[in-house]
């Protein structure tokens, strides 16, 4: 065992260079970890690879971290002089071990801005940090620096962008190109997002840079919100605890239902397709290939906003929602979500019936069922299939349930929905719903939120 | 089908008295491991550590077995050109430990140690368009910021150094539906975040524009049957967290809206009558972070062993009196 200063030197070093190695043996090394292991075995080294797994014996980092922390803070006080690659291949390993370690991500940052490290090798390491510890708000706030970066290279700011604008064809050659590239740097940073929110329950570091992600990268983007608003289905359904994973689908709602309601007339920005100029200029649509939702519904400006779009919406959600209240007795998470997924619902009427001047029972509808084929995504009726026998044992049983999502809406659903319209429920039903939860109640805890439930309801919305 | 509440079991042996002593001596003796592992892996926000372990010590009247001299030595030496203090040496400054290093030199009433008119600079150079602040340089934008941001300036008399209005309409643009904070405009409610926004609303005057009969009651929700409180539906009942919430309920005026003698036998069944200290939930490890927050708590649910703390800054009344910063408590 390495004991003097010189040894501890000596093996700190090959340490360092064995992990840096490791990342250029596998390109592919998907997660971190620590092995427990009290002492070093002899001539071996502490890394080891399996498969795509980089593995650190515990005996090692109360030698390593300590190094490689030293190191950085006197290059940082400019008493010791370290290259670029060397400062890479520190930094990489003590925010492996320390991710928190703000000033290292802020070294890297500025190794991005002269050139010596790329945005996708740092969201690379981020993805790592995560695997191990998956709150870390440090690794969370650099990722949206990194991804900032990388918007502004593909959104040069305005001045720079009038020449191009005009548009020749390689202009657009090139938009496209860049289009499609944030569109992979999209689907990577929500595929990231996805797996810590897997590892830690209610990781709000995740999910609101999950929102952040959204909101910067396809803030109106009618096909996102909708692929999110899917597939976000089955996640919350698999996770009925999770409360930041329902504040997902109701900012995802929000965005949506905001998004379908803008009429033509009040937003000159919006182009035949119903998207803002500058949600395409975010990401453009066409890089999906073929036509999405919104990409193939023409409206004319007369016409209202997709009324039964949002009413439909709404609905789904409603049902889940009931759904797994019924399903998952005593979820504090499922009372919380229908709170606000009625609020937003009893709003967006409201101030819809008041811009129409109209009585609330019945929104004008005067779209026609295009308004809903064109949004394909939004995902029909009853969708998901839960085997109602086998998810009665809990969440963890459900991965093997038949699942059903998304699909174009059945014609029927559509004419059910014009039948009876509105759809989702109103003060009285809500009631409704609470006495019926409460009769036969055997979780005191769900009668004890039923009841909150229902207190809210009249405090509330009914003021 | 059994529903699994998220809670904790007090255990009939638990913890039912104040162990002050514990406490003080847990403190004291934590800045003397400085070789540790522990100390090395925490150093990246080492001001704050300070800022816990002092306010704490005050709040039981031991500063004084703290060593003014070092500490003061040692935050003077992490101010930077730009005016912001770094969490060490050699680190990067950042608005959180700019903070926590005014809060500091408030309690030993030496401030003047820095030069306070950069200090003043930096936090106003932190302001963007949108009336929100960076925690640094590298622009990151959440409303804890905003509230290190009015809290340093607060603490230094400085409060007209910035746009007032944007900074507000910023934090209420953070504002949800069931009356609580995020992060950022649509992030979701948290009860950390609540107590940074609640307190910026208080230092700024502002309070009226919270809708605190619907805040109280999200935040009243947080308390679970064992007595403490979480910071988010589902989440396991914490020591730090409980204060967050209870300060909240403070400066909205709604204190009584929970059940305080079961929350204090929550926080006191957290203590380690072998180490002193608190931890997050009984049985798990101290730390001087949940050791401020336990006492600090206690202290606003009147145990009068403990000085007065302020809910909007977590320090001794006494010293906030000292300076004339008197935060606006609704009632
Ligand atoms: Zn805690």
């Amino acid at each position: 065992m390495a004991e003097s200063e010189e040894e501890v030197d000596v093996l700190v070093q090959r340490v360092v260079k064995d992990i840096n190695n490791a990342f250029k043996r596998n390109p592919n090394i998907d997660e971190i970890g620590l092995i427990p292991c009290p002492e070093a075995r002899y001539n071996r080294s502490p890394i080891v690879l399996v498969e795509n797994k980089l593995g650190v014996e515990s005996w090692c980092v109360k030698f390593l971290l300590p190094y490689v922390h030293n190191k950085l803070l006197l290059y940082r006080q400019r008493k010791q002089w370290l290259d670029r690659e060397a400062l890479v291949d520190i930094t990489c390993t003590l925010l492996l071990l320390n991710p928190d370690f703000t000033t290292a991500w802020n070294v890297r940052k500025e190794l991005l801005q002269c050139g010596a490290l790329s945005p996708q090798k740092d969201l690379y390491l981020g993805k790592l940090a995560l695997t191990k510890f998956p709150k870390s708000p440090e690794t969370w706030i650099h990722r949206r620096w990194v991804l900032k970066q990388v918007l502004r290279e593909c959104f040069p700011p305005e001045p720079d962008r009038k020449e191009q604008v005009g548009g020749d064809r390689c202009n657009a050659v090139e938009r496209l190109r860049l289009g499609e590239h944030l569109h992979r740097v999209l689907h990577d940073e929500i595929k990231v997002c996805a797996n810590a929110a897997g590892r830690y329950p209610s990781n709000y570091n995740a999910w609101s840079h999950r929102i952040w992600v959204v909101q910067h990268m396809a803030q109106d983007n009618l096909k996102v919100l909708h692929d999110e608003l899917s597939s976000m289905r089955q996640w919350v359904s698999m996770h009925v605890s999770d409360h930041s994973g329902f504040h997902y689908r109701q900012f995802l709602l929000k965005c949506l239902v905001g998004a379908l309601s803008l009429s033509p007339s009040s937003s000159p920005q919006t182009d035949a397709r119903g998207l803002s100029l500058d949600c395409q200029r975010r990401l453009p649509q066409q890089v999906n290939g073929e036509a999405t939702a919104a990409g193939s519904c023409p409206r004319s400006p007369e016409e209202q906003p997709l009324v039964p779009a949002v009413l439909f919406l709404f609905q789904q959600e409603m049902e889940l929602c009931t759904d797994l209240i019924q399903s998952f007795p005593g979820h504090e998470a499922l009372w919380c979500h229908r709170r606000h997924v009625f609020y937003l619902w009893h709003h967006w009427r409201r101030d819809h019936d008041h811009h129409n001047g109209k009585g609330c029972q019945s929104p004008q509808l005067n779209h026609t069922d295009a308004g809903l084929i064109c949004h394909p995504r939004v995902a029909s009726p009853g969708a998901v299939r839960l085997d109602r026998a086998d998810s009665r044992n809990g969440p963890a049983c459900e991965s093997q349930d038949a699942m059903e999502v998304d699909g174009v809406p059945d014609p029927r659903d559509i004419k059910r929905l014009k039948r009876c319209l509105p759809g989702p429920p109103v003060l009285p039903s809500e009631h409704g719903f609470v006495a019926s939860i409460l009769d036969g109640c055997r979780s005191p805890e769900q009668g004890r939120f039923a009841l909150a439930y229902r207190k809210w309801l009249d405090s509330v919305i009914g003021q | 089908m059994g529903t699994q509440v998220k809670d904790v079991v007090i255990k009939p042996d638990a913890p039912s008295d104040l162990l002050l002593d514990k406490h003080a001596d847990y403190i004291a003796a934590y800045g003397s491991k400085k070789d540790d592992y522990e100390y090395t892996l925490s150093e990246y926000l080492r001001v704050s550590g300070i800022y816990w372990g002092l306010t704490v010590m005050d709040l039981m009247g031991q500063l004084t077995r703290m060593n003014q001299q070092e500490i003061s030595d040692f935050i003077k030496s992490c101010q930077h050109d730009c005016g912001g203090i770094s969490a060490s040496i050699g680190h990067d400054p950042h608005l959180l430990y700019t903070l926590s290093a005014i809060q500091i030199l408030c309690l030993y009433d030496n401030v003047h140690i820095l030069d306070v008119d950069k200090v003043v600079e930096y936090v106003k150079g932190l302001q963007q368009e949108d009336g929100s602040f960076a925690g640094d340089k590298w622009g990151e934008i959440d409303t804890r910021f905003s509230f290190c941001a009015v809290a340093t300036l607060a603490l230094l008399g400085k409060l007209d150094a910035i746009n007032m209005n944007k900074a507000v309409e910023f934090v209420l643009s953070c504002m949800n539906f069931d009356g609580g904070f995020g992060c950022r405009p649509g992030s979701e409610s948290h009860a950390g975040q609540i107590y940074c926004c609640t307190g910026f609303l208080s230092l700024t005057g502002q309070l009226h524009q919270i809708n605190a009969d619907l805040l109280g009651w999200w935040l009243c929700e947080r308390q679970l049957p064992s007595g403490g409180l979480n910071g988010r539906p589902e989440k396991l009942p914490d020591v730090c967290y409980s204060w967050w919430v209870l300060a909240s309920l403070k400066i909205i005026g709604r204190i009584h809206w929970i059940d305080k003698a079961k929350l204090r036998s929550f926080i006191l069944a957290c203590q380690d009558e072998e180490t002193g200290g608190f931890a997050d939930r009984p049985g798990d490890m101290v730390d001087p972070f949940h050791t401020l927050f336990g006492v600090a708590g206690l202290s606003l649910l009147g145990d009068e062993q403990i000085k007065d703390v302020n809910p909007v800054l977590c320090m001794p009344e006494d010293v906030l009196d000292r300076i004339g910063l008197h935060p606006d408590l609704l009632s």
